[in-house]
């Protein structure tokens, strides 16, 4: 496939992630951190457990791939510059006379950079796990999937993992299995640049990288100025149905109780306030996980 | 004669140690650990909302024994995944058990006699998992008796060890139960198991090890299927424990088996000193016996 944009893909695919598109990454999580209660003071009291959950944040999708290959988990350490660049971020953000740092990213179109910035390093290192588990295991798809969506998506996981340790969060049922958006739109990515590094898809992966990357960021932006949150759920609304709905007793009740918003939406208007509610909460979850 | 028949056992063994494991046994494998799954409280409900988790679940019961022993030995965790047919062949099980029109699929293979049978097959993956635990572990750690016995056990007993984390997956956290501390007879059977297959490696068992893998197989087999077929929690192994535990452990061991029965009486004959211990002693007894009845009710 030939597109007239190909060059300009090719460039951007040769683009290095370090300087600024990483600060950004580290910015977004770094300030994710900050979000949760309690997290300033903590910082006060114990400095060096905020920078370890700070740095859990940012490296945690290659913690869990390291994991998972049998890799030292504390690989990332090594990588100084990187090292030096998120504790510094961490360090202004949490330390900064009069929280200058807050106060400029408070602002939204700062945020939109920002996050938009943050989603190009997810198709890079979506891209660099499936690339990895591929010099280990030539036909294994499955380990290619499941790495690419370490690498971009398991961060969350980390910590998450994190928290429960400390013993401030527990698992209350649906939170941990809800799989985020993020999460569900890396899936994706890995699934298809798998797809595509096993020839089964005929695209260059320079192309593919510009176009999903071009998605992701379109979506992010799209959700954070709209302030609506972005799901996938009339596609796996019918998933669901053709794959999973066979037995009638089980699908409607949860039709009814669980997947009311997908169904209700596209019909009435009358239960749209309670539609937006349910997306404004699964949304402060969303960054929560995030 | 004596010769023949020995030769003919031994022959039978060998026989029965070559036999390829792929589709038949690891099928059966895979069914009994997905129903297990399935009789979970809150499992069908887990697939219905959370297909995803519900898999990886699946996933983690078929081949939890895997993982656990690559995380032991430091090889990648997700080896396992890289055999694809294995893989298709488990999700395809856990897709007609939980996912089947009008749960056929699940009717067929709970019915008693076939499911005795897939029992008896997932026994005979069990044992030669732990035979190919030890074999990879010795080969890493040629005087780690230790290394081989953990590396066996926890082929053998695959997902009931990380069941923490398997409950974790599906929302459920309960780190007050776990398996160790009450350990059931398939991961009993699997440290024993461990401990004489490391035996056989090692040379100090003198016997070949098809020889081994047969008979011990066959013991499997008949506990296991004895012990689903009258749908009994108990273990062969309770009446030897019992004898064993106050020779090594003291009488405390062996009073925590019969403390339902005469646990005041017991502490009311003793002496003084022993007689203010003792009331302390029996409520967390209790507590212990009803923290047992608590993971009987989960398995």
């Amino acid at each position: 496939m030939d597109f007239p944009w190909d060059d300009l893909a090719l460039t951007f695919s040769h683009t290095s992630m370090f300087p600024f598109f990483d600060f950004a990454h580290y910015l977004v999580s770094v300030m994710a951190v900050k979000s949760q209660p309690g997290a300033v003071a903590l910082a006060w009291k114990n400095p060096i457990s905020s920078w370890f959950t700070a740095m859990l944040h940012c490296f945690g999708g290659g913690i869990l791939s390291c994991l998972l290959l049998a890799e030292p988990p504390l690989k990332f350490l090594a990588n100084n510059t990187n090292i030096l660049l998120a504790s510094s971020i961490w360090y202004i953000t949490f330390f900064c006379p009069h929280d200058l740092v807050s106060q400029g990213y408070s602002h939204l179109p700062v945020q939109l950079l920002a996050s938009g910035m943050k989603e190009v390093t997810r198709t890079w290192k979506i891209v660099g796990g499936v690339t990895h588990a591929n010099s280990y295991y030539k036909n294994g798809l499955i380990v290619m999937i499941a790495i690419g969506w370490a690498r971009g998506a398991g961060g969350a996981i980390v910590t998450n993992f994190e928290r429960l340790v400390k013993g401030d969060w527990k698992p209350e049922g649906d939170e941990w299995l809800k799989m985020s958006y993020p999460s569900k739109v890396t899936l994706l990515g890995s699934i298809i640049f798998t797809f595509q590094h096993t020839q089964h898809l005929a695209i260059s992966r320079h192309n593919l990288m510009f176009l999903y990357t071009i998605f992701i960021v379109a979506i992010k932006i799209t959700m954070m100025t709209t302030q609506t949150s972005m799901t996938f759920a009339p596609f796996e609304d019918t998933l669901c149905r053709i794959l999973f709905g066979w037995q009638p007793q089980f699908s409607s009740s949860e039709k009814k109780s669980e997947a009311k918003s997908p169904s209700s939406g596209t019909g009435s208007l009358a239960s749209k306030p309670s539609d937006v509610a349910s997306d404004n909460v699964k949304k402060k979850h969303t960054k929560k996980n995030e | 004669m004596e010769l023949l028949s020995a030769l003919s056992l031994g022959e039978l063994a060998l026989s029965f140690s070559r036999v390829p494991l792929f589709p038949v046994f690891d099928l059966s494998y895979f069914i009994v650990s997905i129903l297990y799954l399935k009789y979970e409280p809150g499992a069908v409900e887990l697939s219905r909302r959370h297909p995803m988790a519900s898999w990886l679940c699946a996933m983690l019961h078929c081949f939890g024994s895997y993982i656990l022993a690559d995380l032991l030995l430091g090889e990648p965790l997700i080896d396992y995944f890289s055999n694809n047919s294995s893989i298709l062949l488990a999700s395809a099980v856990w897709y007609l058990i939980f996912f089947c029109p009008l749960d056929l699929f699940y009717k067929c293979v709970c019915f008693l006699p076939v499911k005795l049978i897939f029992v008896a097959m997932k026994e005979v993956v069990r044992v030669r998992k732990i035979a190919v635990g030890i074999h990879h572990a010795h080969h890493h750690y040629h005087h780690g008796w230790f290394v081989m016995i953990a590396t066996g056990w926890v082929k053998g007993s695959g997902v009931a060890l990380m069941s923490n984390f398997e409950q974790l997956l599906r929302g459920v956290w309960k780190p007050e139960t776990n398996e160790i501390l009450h350990m059931s007879f398939p991961t009993k059977a699997s440290l024993y198991g461990a401990i004489l297959f490391t035996l056989q490696q090692t040379r100090w068992l003198p016997v070949s090890k098809a020889t081994l893998i047969f008979i011990f197989t066959m013991f499997m087999v008949s506990c296991k299927v004895f012990l689903t077929a009258t749908h009994s929690h108990s273990s062969p192994f309770d009446a030897l424990e019992g004898y064993i535990c106050p020779v090594l452990f003291g009488a405390a061991c062996g009073a925590d088996h019969h403390q339902d029965n005469h646990g005041g009486s017991h502490g009311s004959g003793g002496p003084g000193p022993q007689h203010s211990a003792m009331p302390a002693k029996s409520k967390e007894e209790l507590s212990e016996g009803s923290r047992k009845k608590k993971t009987k009710k989960a398995d």
